[in-house]
């Protein structure tokens, strides 16, 4: 077991694709817009999602469903090509925190069950009762410049070190991600890439931060290696 | 069972009686009845020594070997041979009844060894033991006592140690067997780097292994025991250093006085001086703390006077490692840190006059256990356990209609305070895949003390029935105080001489392993884990120094700790709680021939197992995570003059394991929890290699030299031991046995 976990933690594995890999096909994350809502507001459900061969896109989900509590399936709505949540009156939240087990007043978590395509699921948690915005993204640098606007392409050198920074609070969960190059200490706010000889030269860079209320942002680059 | 054995014991002069394992589960002390003894005397060449003067200690009665080595006098069962030879070590033996066979005498200026040879009846059927010479000598070992038990037939061969004790054995899990030094246990036998065991085998003096059918003066376990006992100082002043890739150590012994002897032993690694220089810049790594290792023994025999010895012995080891998986060292998310260390300290006293025997000693452990990962998770698992015990044996030439009978009765209390302060997720339990790893999951939380208050009593009778048939009768009474549970555990041997040189051995008893094993430490409602063992054995001696012996097992396991059913397919398990409610069974054959003669070693081992567990009622069976249906061992080493040369072919069915299915994306958490298939669906493939060394000894003044080189794999035969998969479950990449792994080192006598 401690094998395990230690092979994990220094990214063992051979030629596995690594958990920064943009080029491959996955969720990065889903959104709700906002995270948080009071009786009577709705939230989007929305996410990024790459694949490979191709470039990440923010997409509806092609299947959503209320995964927990039960008693709140009907919150989940799809309208107009899009997945709506709508949080129910305090009566129906109160019924769901006796479901639940939670205490009065507090938020109530909606599971969501995710579905793009076939084989890609995920879980978002919707909470309900509650408000709170998805973060924004703070002051961020790459190669020691201030990052360009989303659609700027970013040209980086070949076998060298191209720093990246984000601002984040300590409680905050940041990855870098790309399908140019390699990237190392993907999960720090500090963290770098570097395009060697054997990576892709063209791509994508992106960085997502969550923060620990279930609120979630990113910025997605094309970048090109020379 | 123990029995009386066939044992000599080749030590130092000053000693009045041959050392038997201190304060180990005793010897039956011997009835003053006069039989017969045979046996040969060989020089380390196996070559005969004609006149060497053979005398029954504390008497004046001496006979001399004839041109083949040979000897026969009459002396009682339990007296001490004493063997002089000019310009050879004055040798021990002790006369059991049976054939003593080769007693190996070494050269004087050899410094001192001590060496067991004349085979005894293995403790239990299909039971071993090797002795230090052995041990150092298997090829593809490295001279190392967890390497060397890969060969014991019936334990689980795999190119990495499993759990603490490294020892899988008869389709158990490691926990369930128990690693004893100087009959008292030990929580950790190998080091984390290196697989190096927490003792060098130069400060041993046998290895016993017993896969099954153990004695009832044993217990805790429900499966085998690995017993090691360390060899006293000797009576001659000597010092060795050995330096390798790995470690290096330090050996300091010899006499304090006319009645005291001493053994110093220290060793570092020197992996951590090497390692950081192998790690190259591209990987994401900071050795904070190079991962390192101290180990330490020292042991004290004085003899009292002629009933009593004393000893004081003492072991200890420090594991430490700490990285960061980040070029940034003060990234914390991204750390990972271990130290396992412990000491044990015993004073022992052994008191020996006629029929009476007793064995009393105190031994005291100190442990702590510390695993740090990330920011979040951690646990700090600090052990005092204090044990006395004692047992007396007496025997009788006769008694109730037996022949010499051995009765022992015994009592141990075993108090343990652990302060845990930990944060963890739910512990996977054998047979559960392994969860997601979220290092913000802290769901198993924990800051106390526990108590272990554990009593034990056992007695046992041992006699002959008649001239062919010997049998073993006994109890052990457990009560472990935690759970309050009383765990009365009765247990027995029959030995049937059916017509030499074949002889048929049946065991069967109850066995009780507690559940102070990790998490299980926690729980104050479960109850032990039991097994049912029979075992049938074979055993065929054609002549002096060649034995076969066949076995075979039946083990039905009750009790086992389990999460019980598992949750839904797709669900992360929320419910930590741990139940009684697995069962399981373990059947298998083992072979084992053993050849020990002149120059020549030889040792084949074949085990055959099938192992299923069954989680919770209801549920379907499934294969133990360690099965290893086939197992393999052939080795053998061959000594003359100043060179050893030996080899190992071993192979080996890999072990199943659950394939991952996929997973579903938590994208609050941002992890990926698993699906998987049926646990222990799939089984990895077959592993074979063939391992080389050779030792060479030569004089550089005063100094007796040695160096080694022990290589493992040579042919660089690579299979899967297992497989990692990539962040999404969706890829697996295999981790494969290392292709070769050269050991080469250097040893000093003076």
């Amino acid at each position: 077991m401690r094998l395990l976990i230690l092979a994990a933690l220094v990214g063992c594995g051979g030629d596995l694709d690594q958990p920064w890999d943009l080029d491959h096909d996955r969720i990065v994350a889903i959104r709700a817009n906002p995270p948080a809502i009071l009786s009577g507001e709705t939230s989007e459900i929305d996410g990024l999602v790459a694949a490979k061969g191709a470039l990440t896109m923010e997409r509806s989900p092609d299947q959503v469903i209320v995964a927990k509590p039960e008693s709140l399936a009907s919150a989940l709505t799809f309208d107009n090509g899009k997945w709506i949540v709508t949080a129910p009156d305090e009566a129906a939240l109160d019924a769901a925190r006796t479901e639940l087990g939670l205490e009065a007043g507090a938020s109530v978590p909606l599971q969501l069950g995710v579905a793009y395509g076939e084989t890609l699921f995920g879980l978002k948690s919707v909470a309900l009762g509650n408000t709170a915005p998805n973060p924004v993204l703070g002051v961020m640098r790459i190669d020691g410049s201030e990052a360009p606007a989303p659609t700027t392409e970013i040209v980086v050198g070949k076998l060298v070190d191209v720093p990246l920074l984000v601002e984040a609070n300590e409680d905050d969960d940041v990855n870098w991600l790309t399908s140019c190059g390699t990237m190392h200490d993907f999960d720090l706010p500090s963290a770098y890439l570097r395009v060697e000889v054997e990576d892709l030269t063209e791509g994508e860079l992106a960085v997502v931060l969550r923060d620990p209320t279930g609120g979630v942002t990113w910025q997605v680059w094309p970048i090109r290696a020379e | 069972m123990r029995i009386p054995v066939v044992v000599a014991v080749v030590t130092s002069t000053s000693l009045a009686l041959a050392q038997p394992p201190e304060a180990s589960p005793p010897q039956e002390a011997p009835p003053a009845q006069k039989v017969p003894t045979t046996g040969r005397v060989v020089d380390m060449l196996g070559k005969p020594l004609r006149g060497v003067k053979v005398g029954i200690e504390g008497t004046t009665e001496r006979v001399t070997t004839d041109a083949q080595g040979r000897f026969v006098l009459s002396a009682p069962i339990g007296a001490s041979l004493v063997f002089e030879f000019d310009s050879y070590q004055t040798s021990l033996a002790t006369v059991t009844g049976d054939p003593l066979g080769d007693i190996v005498l070494l050269n004087a200026s050899m410094g001192e060894t001590i060496e067991l040879k004349g085979e005894a009846p293995p403790a239990a059927p299909g039971a071993a033991q090797l002795d230090r010479t052995e041990l150092q000598r298997v090829p593809g070992t490295g001279g190392d006592i967890v390497r060397a038990l890969t060969i014991m037939p019936g334990v689980v061969n795999l190119q990495i140690p499993l759990g603490y004790s490294g020892v899988v054995i008869r389709g158990a899990s490691p926990q369930d067997s128990k690693v004893l030094i100087d009959g008292f246990e030990v929580p950790v036998l190998f080091h984390n780097i290196g697989f190096r065991a927490v003792t060098p085998a130069e400060t041993i003096a046998t290895l016993d292994f017993i896969p099954g059918g153990f004695d009832v003066a044993y217990g805790r376990a429900s499966s085998g025991i690995v017993s090691l006992t360390t060899r006293p100082g000797g009576n001659k002043r000597a010092a060795q250093a050995e330096v390798s890739f790995i470690d290096g150590g330090l050996i300091a012994q010899g006499p304090a006085g006319g009645k005291t002897e001493y053994l110093v032993a220290l060793r570092r690694s020197t992996i951590d001086f090497v390692l950081p220089a192998l790690i190259p810049d591209s990987v994401d790594l900071s050795l904070t703390t190079v991962p390192r290792y101290w180990d330490e023994q020292i042991r004290i025999d004085h003899r009292l006077n002629a009933r009593w010895k004393l000893l004081f012995a003492n072991l200890g080891t420090d594991d430490i490692f700490e990285l960061v998986a980040s070029k940034q060292e003060d990234a914390k998310d991204k750390r990972f840190f271990n130290r396992t260390r412990f000491m044990r300290n015993t004073i022992g006293a052994k008191y020996h006059e006629g029929e009476w025997t007793a064995d009393l000693g105190l031994s005291l452990l100190l442990q702590q256990f510390v695993f740090e990962l990330g920011s979040n998770q951690f646990i700090d698992n600090k052990l005092t356990s204090l044990t006395p015990r004692v047992e007396i044996t007496r025997t009788a030439a006769k008694a109730a209609g037996l022949t010499d009978v051995v009765w022992r009765t015994g009592a141990e209390v075993q108090v343990g305070r652990y302060a845990i302060d930990l944060a963890l997720p739910v512990e996977p339990r054998e047979g559960e895949p392994m969860p997601e790893i979220d290092f913000d999951d802290t769901s198993t939380r924990f800051n106390g003390t526990v108590y272990t208050p554990d009593f034990v009593g056992w007695t046992a009778v041992t006699g002959n029935l008649d001239k062919t048939i010997r049998a073993t009768t006994g109890v052990r009474a457990d009560f472990f105080g935690r759970a309050r549970q009383l765990a009365i555990q009765p247990r027995g041997e029959v030995q049937v001489k059916v017509a030499k040189p074949w002889a048929v051995r049946l065991a069967a008893g109850s066995y009780h392993r507690p559940p102070q094993y990790q998490s299980e430490i926690l729980e104050k409602n479960l109850q032990s884990e039991k097994s049912l063992q029979t075992i049938l054995g074979v055993q065929y001696e054609p002549r002096e120094g060649l034995r076969a012996q066949l076995s075979g097992y039946y083990t039905d396991r009750t009790s086992l700790i389990t999460h019980g059913a598992p949750p839904p397919p797709g669900s992360s398990r929320v419910d930590s709680g741990l139940v009684n409610e697995g069962r399981g069974t373990s059947v298998g054959g083992e072979l084992l021939a053993t050849y020990r003669g002149g120059p020549w070693f030889g040792w084949l081992s074949y085990s055959y197992s099938h192992s299923t567990r069954i989680d919770a009622p209801g549920q379907p069976k499934r294969l133990f995570t360690f099965d290893q249906p086939h197992s393999l061992n052939a080795a053998a080493s061959w000594k003359k003059g100043k060179w050893t040369l030996g080899g190992r072919f071993q192979v080996y069915s890999g072990l199943p394991f659950t394939p991952a299915l996929g997973s579903i994306f938590d994208s609050d958490r941002n992890i990926h929890i698993p699906l998987y298939a049926d646990p222990n669906s799939e089984r990895a493939p077959i592993h074979h290699q063939l391992d080389l060394r050779v030792d060479r000894s030569w004089k550089a003044g005063p100094v007796r030299l040695t160096g080694f080189l022990d290589i493992q794999n040579v042919y660089m035969n690579t299979s899967v031991v297992t497989f990692f998969y990539n962040y999404d479950f969706t890829q697996r990449s295999a981790f494969e046995s290392l292709p070769i792994i050269p050991s080469i080192g250097l040893r000093g006598e003076l």
